[in-house]
């Protein structure tokens, strides 16, 4: 490992652990992140059960599975859910006066806003992950998975999910009025990014703003390789757009990263909160 | 050497007038400061109202890009290599805010230590060291929130010193601390600065600490230079005049009145107010023989005589005075 690479791993780990000790040093925190996320998620299957699901147009949509379909909804959802919240977390960190002796450090923005994300998405989505896999094995019948397809987009969800949580982390780090961007992402792409209804079956309008969010696409390809047996090349059009969304959001990451240092300096925002 | 020249700072502010209109509106936080900081010396920022000390130590720490105006760090360009500073210096804030509270004194220090990129080792010999020299090696594994104030500001020092910065920036470090660790901490300034060589910058409201630890002083008042200097030349700079203490026993009205006569015969113009049973006068010349003779002539037993050196807090509340009285002179 060459210095630079050795400086940026020790900085994001140092961020993980800064995380990890400030948020969730209480181990109640993890039930709140777990009870949330099931109560939210059993309504949506018990709403589904006044409807009659056999005569959907949706491939890998049945009576047998809708549990499972709701539940990788859900357990994605976990994981971009919780990228939000830690960006809007660490923008807290301006109020606290230690983004100014951050940006006073020579450490690798990027590594610090990866090592807040890592944190996150591994620690706020644990309890709903295993209680996920728990279901699963429960129903594991009703699974119709595709070993390498699953592989191969599980790989491309987390660094999506880290991808987005970086860019996140950089728009909150602008100013301190971007807290809004938290009510406009979280909530909305509940709605919108298909976690308990499919976007086909959405209004063209619905369908337009679910676009937007890349956990759109990546939670279509996620149900195809578990319920449809779908193997890469069935997915392959979603993931090609998945790997170019990664593609567009690190290289916007590191454009806002610096755009966002330069205007700190310019305007002095650093030490405003 | 930390060298500046004319440095200014712009702010574009953004107001609002109402919910659909805005204007934009300009404001000169720093209109022109040049000020050199070495090695080994504490040099003090001193400012009136407003004066753009914060302004000035953000520029100084790469954080805050200056409108105009050089800054060369040790002979480099600092506003074009502002990574080249951020490894050498440090910055080390007064009051509660800027460290983790929840993570323990070790784990602050850790963590500031990786933004550093310092190996493991040394992070590790260094952190003990350094809680060691602040006087919390018993504490490092204590959550911070369960820290004092003053273990707090200690805690600061320490990681003000993690990266082992060859400059300093104390902005107002004792702010709201009691008089035994305020003590602590200008003994701990004093051995960073003259032991271990670090050139510091010190803002503080507190003149006497100014006047107590700084070598040399930058006085600075809305964005602008106003005197630079030792405590000794800022002094000599407000006061052309001289004070002396002069007290005689059974001293009186009656007394002061024939001293002041006695002066005037003398063609000493002076200023005499009386406080209890002492005079303190004021004039341009050297009056300490004048006294004595007075003293001498008039049969009467010193009990004071000596010459009044103004404290740099006097001397910049009388130039604060002098300052608003041409302000309000030119509007």
């Amino acid at each position: 490992m060459n210095n630079s690479m050795r400086l940026f791993s020790k900085v994001v780990w140092a961020e993980a652990c800064k995380q990890h000790r400030n948020y969730f040093n209480n181990r109640a925190i993890y039930i709140s992140l777990f009870v949330w996320p099931v109560f939210s998620f059993l309504s949506a299957y018990y709403s589904y059960s006044a409807f009659d699901i056999r005569g959907t147009f949706i491939s890998y949509l049945s009576d047998d599975n809708i549990l499972l379909f709701l539940l990788i909804g859900y357990m994605a959802m976990s994981f971009f859910r919780s990228v939000v919240q830690s960006a809007w977390r660490f923008s807290m960190e301006r109020q606290a006066g230690t983004l100014e002796y951050i940006y006073l450090s020579p450490a690798n923005r990027m590594a610090v806003l990866l090592g807040n994300a890592l944190s996150s998405v591994f620690e706020s989505s644990v309890v709903m992950l295993i209680f996920g896999i728990m279901i699963m094995y429960y129903q594991r019948n009703a699974l119709n998975i595709d070993v390498l397809g699953l592989i191969s987009v599980m790989i491309i969800f987390v660094v999506m999910a880290l991808l987005w949580g970086v860019f996140l982390n950089a728009c909150f780090l602008y100013s301190r009025d971007t807290d809004f961007l938290f009510t406009v992402l979280e909530e909305p792409m509940e709605i919108f990014a298909g976690v308990k209804i499919p976007v086909v079956i959405f209004p063209y309008w619905a369908r337009v703003i679910s676009l937007i969010f890349p956990l759109t696409y990546i939670l279509e390809a996620l149900r195809e390789v578990c319920l449809n047996h779908a193997d890469i090349a069935s997915v392959r059009i979603i993931l090609i757009i998945s790997i170019a969304i990664i593609i567009v959001l690190l290289t916007v990451t590191l454009v806002t990263i610096r755009v966002v240092e330069k205007h700190m300096r310019k305007s002095g925002n650093v030490i405003l909160f | 050497m930390i060298e500046v020249q004319n440095l200014q700072k712009i702010y574009n502010v953004k107001r609002r007038q109402s919910f659909f209109k805005s204007y934009k509106e300009s404001i000169e936080a720093v209109k022109d400061i040049s000020m050199k900081i070495e090695a080994g010396q504490i040099v003090g920022l001193l400012g009136i109202n407003g004066a753009g000390k914060t302004t000035t130590i953000k520029m100084l720490t790469t954080l805050i890009e200056p409108t105009s105006g050089t800054y060369s760090f040790d002979g480099i360009n600092a506003i074009e290599n502002p990574s080249f500073v951020k490894n050498k210096i440090n910055m080390i804030a007064g009051g509660e805010r800027m460290i983790y509270w929840r993570l323990t004194a070790y784990e602050n220090l850790w963590y500031y230590g990786q933004l550093y990129g310092i190996d493991n080792n040394t992070l590790k010999n260094r952190i003990e060291s350094l809680l060691q020299m602040v006087g919390l090696e018993d504490k490092a594994n204590l959550p911070v929130e369960t820290f004092s104030k003053g273990m707090k500001q200690r805690l600061q020092i320490a990681r003000g010193m993690i990266n082992d910065p060859k400059y300093i920036f104390l902005d107002e470090p004792t702010i709201g601390l009691d008089a035994v660790v305020t003590k602590e901490l200008h003994d701990e300034i004093r051995k960073l600065s003259k032991v271990r060589e670090k050139g510091i910058l010190l803002t503080s409201h507190y003149l006497a600490e100014v006047e107590e630890l700084c070598d040399y002083i930058y006085l600075v008042n809305k964005g602008e230079l106003v005197v630079e200097g030792t405590k000794k030349d800022l002094t000599e700079y407000v006061y052309n005049r001289k004070q002396y203490c002069f007290s005689v026993q059974g001293m009186d009205e009656n007394i002061i009145m024939r001293l002041h006569n006695y002066l005037i015969s003398l063609d000493i113009d002076v200023e005499i107010v009386q406080q209890d049973d002492r005079a303190i006068i004021t004039s341009k010349f050297e009056l300490s023989s004048a006294l004595a003779q007075f003293a001498i002539k008039e049969n009467l037993i010193i009990k004071e005589l000596y010459e009044i050196e103004p404290s740099l807090e006097q001397a910049v509340i009388k130039l604060s005075q002098q300052i608003c009285r041409e302000a309000e002179s030119i509007a």
